[in-house]
């Protein structure tokens, strides 16, 4: 670490100010809503006027209880299937693609370059048309999970392309089956970030709109529950319900964060080529 | 020979999986688009009917002239933004670099709704910028809502988060002591910033702009709620199709126009890179 301290030449202010800018920019609106729906005077809370009013209002509202119900099942598994399924294709590039690797990951990683809405749509018509099935839970959580998967596949590549192979060699010369090769020195050693791209997709699955809206007909979802209530303008339940979610999702990688710095999971860079700052 | 059950797992399943579930649908849909819907019920005939209406009708023109360059216009800007703001975090994060990052990535994963709801919190009529302005005594601005600034700045912060983290990343695997070793034999600062520091990541930058790009283009949640009367884009009239007007094959026509063009932005991207130019240097040790 050696930052060289009184050298503030212009481009690294102009530098720092964006940063501070765009920061700004991207959690004004979060606080602005998160201070609005703990305040009475929730249009401007400056200073507030604190109560629990629309909070409890949101918590008895029955509506957003079936959808964050249905959320959290779409969540979950397409979080777990994704999770599976990519590090199986992960393990499967690095290990037996071979010549064809790039193949397998231009196909691995294609859903990126789809927009949500077409995979819903595509999604929908396939289903509705060719197959007659009405929407359902299944059809939304295996969607989703096409969406998650390639997230899943770059940060669990992150993960495993430090990981040295040759220790399951090393395991399978000493007799091991790949089965207990892989869940006694493979999975201890990788399980950072299986675990990175569960919680990831899983806020991803949790929250997606455009995805599960066409297929889950008129199931909700907290994300379609919202957008519904959207539509006649903006009420201080939504600021509140939003708040929650933010709330969710800053504990989760909060506790990621912790859990990296303390060392009790390590992913991301290589340490051998960080490097501290200028 | 030993049967090679390995890569059947590890590589078959998730084949399999987006063949299935991935392939197909995008497959059914490009079927769909030369089929017709009429009463809300689907005639299986094939013509490109639904082609010629979106290229002659002056209003599927108009949206898809507005997605292009809005599209184009917010990724340029994300990126332009981004940039700055991933090497700042990277040349003088320190030991916080992870957190920032970090931060960055959060609002991306809240979900497009509930940042469109913050948003409204801060544009809306009843929002912060209204509110700052009328408890300062002047009068509510009504220029910004409902305006396609309004949509550009929405997708703006919808999408900056990924091309920051996209270009984060691909600064964080590039090594800086290049620059160093530009500046030790006579480089300037901006000479090794442009010969070096730009050119090697170069590909992280485009794929940030394409994964801006293409959920712009197709964007359906902003222009609705953002947007004025004069914001209709692609998707969102996209997305009608499938809803009130229950015309699905015309939809699909429109899908299919969004993915082609998706397509070739990454084709033209692909060819317009040189990998072992960029310091890529394969996927895996092998």
């Amino acid at each position: 670490m050696s930052m060289k301290l009184g050298k503030w030449k212009p481009g690294k202010i102009a530098l720092l100010a964006t940063v501070a800018v765009s920061y700004l920019f991207l959690y004004l609106p979060v606080v602005h809503i998160g201070l609005a729906s703990f305040a009475r005077n929730s249009n401007f809370p400056y200073p507030p006027k604190w109560s629990l009013d629309i909070m409890a209002r949101l918590f008895s509202n029955s509506l957003y209880q079936t959808a964050l119900g249905n959320s959290l099942i779409i969540g979950i598994f397409a979080a777990l299937l994704s999770t599976a399924l990519a590090g199986l294709a992960t393990i499967g590039l690095m290990r037996h693609a071979g010549r064809r690797a790039p193949l397998y990951l231009a196909l691995f990683i294609a859903p990126l370059f789809v927009a949500e809405v077409l995979l819903g749509i595509s999604s929908l018509i396939f289903n509705g048309l060719f197959l007659g099935l009405q929407g359902n839970m299944i059809s939304a959580i295996l969607a989703n999970t096409v969406h998650c998967f390639s997230y899943a596949l770059l940060i669990i590549a992150t993960q495993l392309y430090r990981y040295d192979w040759r220790l399951d060699d090393a395991a399978m010369v000493f007799g091991a089956s790949p089965a207990r090769t892989f869940f006694e020195v493979t999975l201890p050693l990788i399980w950072p970030g299986l675990l990175g791209a569960f919680i990831v997709t899983f806020i991803m699955a949790f929250n997606n709109l455009e995805i599960s809206f066409y297929l889950l007909g008129a199931t909700p979802t907290l994300p379609s529950a919202a957008w519904g209530a959207l539509r006649y303008g903006v009420k201080p339940e939504l600021y509140a319900l939003a708040t929650c979610v933010n709330l969710i999702v800053f504990a989760l990688l909060a506790i990621m964060f912790v859990l990296m710095r303390t060392g009790l999971l390590t992913f991301g860079h290589r340490p051998e080529r960080e490097r501290s700052a200028v | 020979m030993k049967p090679r059950v390995a890569p059947a797992i590890f590589l078959g399943i998730p084949t399999v999986f987006l063949v299935g579930l991935f392939v197909l649908p995008l497959l059914s849909m490009l079927v769909l688009s030369v089929w017709r819907t009429e009463n809300y019920h689907i005639i299986r005939d094939f013509s490109f009917h639904n082609y010629e209406v979106l290229a002659t009708e002056g209003a599927y023109i108009t949206f898809l002239v507005r997605s292009l360059v809005m599209a184009s216009a917010v990724s340029l800007i994300c990126t332009l933004l981004a940039w700055p703001i991933a090497y700042g975090i990277t040349l003088y994060g320190g030991r916080y670099k992870l957190l920032f990052s970090l931060a960055f990535a959060v609002p991306f994963l809240t979900g497009e709704v509930l940042r469109i709801i913050a948003l409204q919190g801060l544009l809306g009529p009843l929002g912060l910028l209204n509110g700052v302005l009328l408890s300062l005594g002047a009068a509510p601005l009504r220029v910004i809502m409902y305006t396609n600034v309004a949509s550009a700045i929405g997708l703006v912060y919808l999408y900056l988060p990924i091309v920051v983290t996209v270009i984060y990343l691909s600064l964080l695997n590039f090594d800086q002591r290049l620059i160093d070793a530009a500046t030790i034999f006579g480089a300037s600062p901006a000479r090794a910033f442009f010969e070096v520091t730009w050119p090697l990541n170069l590909f992280g930058t485009l794929i940030g702009f394409a994964l801006c790009f293409i959920p712009c283009l197709s964007a359906t949640l902003a222009p609705r709620f953002l947007g004025g009367p004069n914001g209709t884009l692609y998707g969102m009239a996209m997305a009608q199709q499938f809803g009130e007007s229950g015309t699905w094959a015309l939809g699909a026509a429109m899908g299919v126009v969004l993915f082609a063009v998706s397509v070739l932005l990454v084709v033209g991207v692909a060819r317009l890179i040189d990998l072992r130019r960029t310091g890529f240097t394969g996927f895996g040790r092998g």
